[in-house]
C-alpha cells in the first residue's frame, strides 16, 4: 500500500456535518421558497379540514337542518351562512374539499400508475415503443383536454369515478413525459455502463439506479396532476356533467351560487374562494417542488 | 490461466454500413500497460467497450486470461466481469448522483453478493483511503467532490473486486493538468501494487509516455502502428503517428517544431511502402491493401507491400 | 425547409385523421340517440325510418366516410335541435360573438401581459416582478369560470359598474372580454418574462454592454428581437384556445356564441352539431400547431441575428 495522501496534498478534509444528499439540497431549496412553503401549509390545513370534517361540523353535508333559516348570511353560528336548501354552508364547503381533493389525489395516482411505467419503458427501450407512445401523446396534445373531458363525461354520465378516470387519462401525459425525459437522459449515463460492466442485472440497474433517479419527476408529476384534476372536476361539475348532487362539489356549488349571487353573495363567494385557494396552493406547491428538484440544478 | 491478460483478435464493429473498428488485433500482456491512442472517432473507445462486452462486436474474438468470452451469455460472463473493470472519462456521469460514495464503491460487492453489508462498508472505507481520500467521505455524495476526487472514486469502484485487467477510457482527459498527474500516479501505484494489466485509452501522448509499456495507434478503425513506448516516441514510422507526436507540446521553446497537419488524402498518399524483400518475416503478397508489417522486434507499422527488390 | 414543411403537414394530417376517427367513434358510443329523450317515446318503426333517413343504420365505417365526405364540402349535416337550419349555418352566425369577445380579450390581454412580463424581467425581484409572477400563476391555475364569477361579483353585484351578462350593447362586453383576457395575459406575462431573461443572460448581451451600448438600445434593438420568437409562436394556439374558454365564459355571461351551442349540443345529444364543433376545434388546433412549428423553424435563424449583433 502506497502513501497516496502525499500525492494529493490539496485534498480538503471532509467535514462530516456538511453531508448533503441531493434530496437534502432539494429540501433546503424548497424551504427557501416562501410561496411554495406557504402553499404547502395552506394545503395541509385544507386536507386536515377535509379529513376531520365530521368532527368539525355537527351536521352532515346533506342534512337540511336549518330549513327555516335558508339562505341566511354568514354569522358567528354559521360561518359561511346557510344554503338554499337549509344546509350549513361551511359544512358543505369542507365536505366539498373531500370530494375535490379526493378526486385530485385519486386522479394523480391513476396518472402515475399509467404514466410512470409507460414513461420509464419509453425512455429505457426507445425505438418503436417510444415512437408509439410519443404519437399517442401527440394526439392528446391536439385535443383540448376540457373538450374531450366534456365528451367523455357525457358518455359516462358523470360520477366521481368517471371523473377520476377522465382526469387520469389526461394527467398521465405529463407524468409520462417527465419520467421519459429523465430515464432517457440517465440511460446514457456512464454509471449505468459501469454497473453493466460490473455484471449488474437489468433489474438491479432499474431498481438501484433508474428508479431512485426518477424520484424527482415522479413527485413533481404527481403533485402537478392534482390541481389539474381538481380543475377538471370543478369545470365538469359546474356544467352539470361532473359529480352529481347531492354529493357536495365546489364546481356544482358555484353553478348553484351563480343563480343566487345577486342577492345572496355568500352562495357564490365561498365555493369560488375555496376552489381558487386550493387549486392555487396545489399549483404553487407543485411549482415549488419542481424548482427544488429540478435535475438541471442538482449537484454543483 | 495461460495467455495474456487481455487479447482482442480481429475485432470488428460495424454500425449499419459504417465500419467503426476494422479487424483490430490487440494484446495486453500481464502486468503491462498498453496505451491505445488516436484522435476522437478513431474507434478506440468502441474497441475498449467491446473488450468489456458493453458493445457487442460484429466479428472477432475477445480473450480474457486466455479464455474466450466472446459468446458467453451475460449470466456466464458475470464471474469474468470481476476480473476486468473500467474507468470512464466523465467522472460526473460515472457516479450515480443519488448514492453515497460508500454505496458507490461497495456496489460491485453488492452485485456479486460478497460479504455482509457491514463488511462491504468496511471494504469501501478501506478503498476510499487506498485511493487517497478520507474514510469519512463514505457518507458524502458525488456532487460534493472535485473532478479528480470523483475519478478516484471510479478507480476504487473498479478495483474493489480485485480485477486483474483495467480498461481506462480517457480517465484523465477531463481533468486539470495538476490533477491529471495525481490520477496518473494513482493508477501507476495501483498497477504496481496489484499487478494490474491495463488498457489505457487516450489521445494525450504526454500521459501515455509516462505510463505505458506499449503504444497502439489507431486511425479510422485500423491499427496503423504499434510498438514499445520508447520506439514509438523515438522512431515512429507512420506519418499519422508522427503527426500525433508533433502535437505534443514541448517545454523548450527552441526545440519547438513546426506542427504538421495531415488531411485524410495526404495520409493515404503517405502510407509507408515497402518492397517485399525488406520485410522479415515474409508478408502476404496477394493483396494491395495496407497490412501491418514488422520493422524491428515488436514494432509494427501499417504499410503497402509490393513484390520485388 | 420545404421538406420539413411537407413532413410536418403530413404528420399533422395523420394526427387529425386519427383524432377524427376517435371523435366519430366516441360520439357513437354515447348512450341514447336523439330520439330517446322525449317524454312520449316514438314508435319503433317510425324511429327506424328516421334513423334510415339520417343514415344512422349503415355500418360505422360507411357512416364515417359519408360524414367526412360531407365535411370536405363544409356540409356537417342538420342539427337535431333546430332541423330548419344546417350545422354550418348555425356555426356561421354563432362564431361572431365568440370571435369578437375572445379576439378582443386576446388582443387586450396579450400586450398587457407582454409589457408586464418585460417589466418583470427588467426589474428582477422587484415588486413588479412579484406582481407579474403572481398574476401569471393566478391566471394559469384558476379556472375561467371561477374568474368569471368573481368578475361578476365584484364589478356587477358589488360595484354596479357594469351589467352582469348578455350580448348586445358594448357595455355588456366588458366583463366577458376581461374573462377572456385573463389567460393570454397570464401566459404572456410568464412567457415574456422568461424569454427576456433568457436573452438578457446570453453572452452577446454582455458583449453589447461591454461595447458601451446604452441599455435602452440593447433592449429595444437586440433583446426584444431575440425574445420575440417564442412569443410569436405561441400566439396562434392561444388564439384557438378561445374555443375552450368560450364554453364557460358564454355559459356564465349568457352570450349566444359557439361555446354556448357546444354546451347545449352536449346536453341535447345533438350529434351533428357536437361533432362539427369538436372536429373544427381539433382542426384549428392542428393547423395552429402546424403554423407555429413552421414559424418557429422559419424565424429561428436567431443564431444569425445574435451573430449580427456581435
Amino acid at each position: 500500500m502506497t502513501d497516496l495522501s502525499a500525492a494529493s496534498p490539496a485534498l480538503p478534509r471532509p467535514d462530516s456535518a456538511k453531508r448533503r444528499s441531493p434530496l437534502y439540497l432539494a429540501r433546503r431549496r424548497f424551504a427557501a421558497n416562501k410561496a411554495a412553503l406557504g402553499a404547502g401549509i395552506v394545503l395541509v390545513i385544507i386536507i386536515l379540514l377535509a379529513i376531520f370534517a365530521p368532527l368539525i361540523s355537527r351536521t352532515g353535508p346533506n342534512d337540511q337542518a336549518f330549513l327555516t333559516k335558508s339562505l341566511a348570511f354568514p354569522s358567528s353560528e354559521h360561518w359561511f351562512g346557510i344554503d338554499d336548501l337549509g344546509r350549513d354552508f361551511f359544512t358543505r364547503i369542507i365536505y366539498g374539499a373531500r370530494v375535490s381533493l379526493g378526486i385530485g389525489l385519486s386522479a394523480a395516482v391513476f396518472s402515475l400508475v399509467l404514466g410512470l411505467p409507460l414513461g420509464a419503458l419509453a425512455g429505457y427501450l426507445g425505438g418503436r415503443f417510444d415512437w408509439a407512445i410519443m404519437r399517442i401523446i401527440e394526439l392528446f396534445s391536439v385535443v383540448p383536454p376540457l373538450l374531450a373531458a366534456l365528451l367523455l363525461a357525457t358518455l359516462t354520465r358523470g360520477g366521481v369515478w368517471a371523473i377520476v378516470l377522465i382526469a387520469g387519462l389526461f394527467g398521465w401525459v405529463n407524468v409520462c413525459l417527465l419520467v421519459r425525459a429523465q430515464v432517457k437522459s440517465f440511460r446514457e449515463k456512464e454509471f449505468i455502463m459501469a454497473a453493466q460492466a460490473l455484471g449488474a442485472s437489468p433489474w438491479h440497474i432499474v431498481w438501484r439506479h433508474l428508479i431512485p433517479n426518477s424520484v424527482s419527476p415522479v413527485i413533481v408529476g404527481f403533485v402537478l396532476a392534482i390541481p389539474l384534476a381538481m380543475m377538471l372536476e370543478a369545470s365538469l361539475s359546474f356544467l352539470g356533467i361532473g359529480v352529481q348532487p347531492p354529493t357536495p362539489s365546489w364546481g356544482q356549488m358555484i353553478n348553484v351560487g351563480m343563480n343566487f349571487m345577486y342577492f345572496y353573495w355568500h352562495m357564490a363567494v365561498f365555493p369560488v374562494l375555496a376552489l381558487a385557494v386550493t387549486i392555487l396552493a396545489a399549483s404553487l406547491l407543485g411549482d415549488g417542488l419542481r424548482d427544488a428538484l429540478d435535475p438541471t440544478l442538482k449537484g454543483r | 490461466m495461460t495467455g495474456p491478460a487481455l487479447e482482442l483478435r480481429q475485432i470488428t464493429k460495424r454500425f449499419d454500413t459504417q465500419t467503426v473498428v476494422d479487424r483490430v488485433d490487440l494484446v495486453v500482456p500481464r502486468n503491462e500497460v498498453v496505451a491505445l491512442v488516436g484522435e476522437s472517432g478513431s474507434g478506440k473507445t468502441t474497441t475498449g467497450l467491446m473488450a468489456l462486452r458493453l458493445v457487442e462486436p460484429t466479428a472477432g474474438r475477445i480473450l480474457l486470461g486466455g479464455e474466450d468470452i466472446t459468446d458467453l451469455s451475460q449470466k456466464d460472463l458475470k464471474p469474468f466481469r470481476r476480473q476486468m473493470q473500467v474507468v470512464f472519462q466523465d467522472s460526473y456521469s460515472s457516479l450515480d448522483p443519488m448514492m453515497t460514495l460508500g454505496e458507490i464503491i461497495a456496489e460491485p460487492l453488492a452485485i456479486h453478493a460478497i460479504g455482509s453489508p457491514a463488511e462491504r462498508r468496511d471494504q469501501a472505507r478501506h478503498w476510499l483511503e487506498r485511493v487517497g481520500l478520507d474514510g469519512s467521505y463514505a457518507t458524502r455524495y458525488p456532487h460534493e467532490l472535485s473532478g479528480g476526487q470523483r475519478q478516484r472514486i471510479s478507480v476504487a469502484r473498479a478495483l474493489i473486486l480485485g480485477a486483474s485487467v483495467l480498461v481506462a477510457d480517457e480517465p484523465t482527459s477531463a481533468l486539470d493538468v495538476s490533477v491529471k498527474a495525481q490520477i496518473v500516479n494513482l493508477l501507476q501505484d495501483l498497477q504496481g501494487d496489484m499487478g494490474l494489466s491495463m488498457l489505457f485509452i487516450s489521445h494525450d501522448l504526454s500521459v501515455v509516455r509516462s505510463l505505458a509499456d506499449q503504444v497502439v495507434v489507431m486511425l479510422r478503425g485500423r491499427v496503423v502502428e504499434r510498438g514499445p513506448t520508447d520506439r514509438i516516441f523515438a522512431a515512429a514510422h507512420h506519418p499519422y503517428t508522427r503527426a500525433l507526436l508533433d502535437a505534443v507540446p514541448v517545454v523548450d521553446p527552441k526545440a519547438r517544431r513546426r506542427r504538421t497537419f495531415l488531411t485524410a488524402d495526404e495520409l493515404a498518399a503517405s502510407t509507408p511502402r515497402f518492397r517485399s524483400h525488406e520485410i522479415e518475416p515474409q508478408p502476404l503478397l496477394d493483396t494491395a491493401d495496407p497490412q501491418l508489417v514488422a520493422l524491428v522486434g515488436s514494432h509494427f507499422v501499417e504499410a503497402i507491400v509490393t513484390e520485388g527488390r | 425547409m420545404l421538406q420539413f414543411i411537407i413532413r410536418r403537414t403530413l404528420s399533422m394530417l395523420a394526427t387529425f385523421f386519427v383524432v377524427s376517427v376517435i371523435i366519430f367513434l366516441m360520439m357513437h358510443a354515447i348512450p341514447g340517440g336523439p330520439f330517446d329523450g322525449y317524454e312520449m317515446p316514438l314508435p319503433d318503426n317510425i324511429k327506424a325510418k328516421l334513423m334510415a333517413q339520417l343514415g344512422l343504420d349503415k355500418p360505422l365505417w360507411e357512416q364515417y366516410l359519408r360524414y367526412m365526405w360531407g365535411v370536405f364540402h363544409l356540409d356537417f349535416g342538420v342539427p337535431y335541435q333546430s332541423p330548419g337550419e344546417t350545422v354550418m349555418g348555425l356555426i356561421a352566425h354563432a362564431w361572431v360573438p365568440s370571435l369578437v369577445l375572445g379576439g378582443l380579450g386576446v388582443l387586450i390581454g396579450a400586450p398587457i401581459g407582454i409589457l408586464l412580463g418585460m417589466a418583470a424581467a427588467l426589474n428582477r425581484n422587484s415588486w413588479i416582478d412579484y406582481l407579474a409572477s403572481g398574476i401569471a400563476t393566478l391566471g394559469l391555475t384558476i379556472p375561467v369560470f371561477v374568474i368569471s364569477t368573481l368578475l361578476i361579483l365584484v364589478f356587477a353585484v358589488w360595484l354596479h359598474w357594469t351589467p352582469a351578462s348578455g350580448w348586445g350593447e358594448p357595455r355588456r362586453w366588458i366583463l366577458p372580454i376581461m374573462a377572456y383576457a385573463a389567460v393570454p395575459l397570464a401566459t404572456y406575462a410568464r412567457y415574456a418574462r422568461s424569454a427576456m431573461l433568457d436573452t438578457l443572460n446570453k453572452p452577446f448581451v454582455t458583449v453589447l454592454r461591454a461595447k458601451g451600448l446604452s441599455e435602452r438600445r440593447i433592449i429595444f434593438q437586440h433583446v426584444l428581437r431575440n425574445s420575440a420568437i417564442p412569443m410569436i409562436t405561441i400566439f396562434l394556439p392561444m388564439f384557438v384556445g378561445i374555443a375552450t374558454g368560450s364554453i364557460f365564459v358564454e355559459a356564465i355571461f349568457r352570450v349566444p356564441g359557439l361555446g354556448a351551442y357546444f354546451v347545449s349540443s352536449i346536453q341535447k345529444r345533438d350529434y351533428p352539431l357536437e361533432m362539427a364543433l369538436m372536429l373544427m376545434i381539433s382542426a384549428l388546433f392542428c393547423i395552429s400547431y402546424l403554423i407555429s412549428d413552421i414559424l418557429y423553424a422559419l424565424l429561428n435563424p436567431r443564431i444569425r441575428l445574435g451573430g449580427k449583433a456581435r
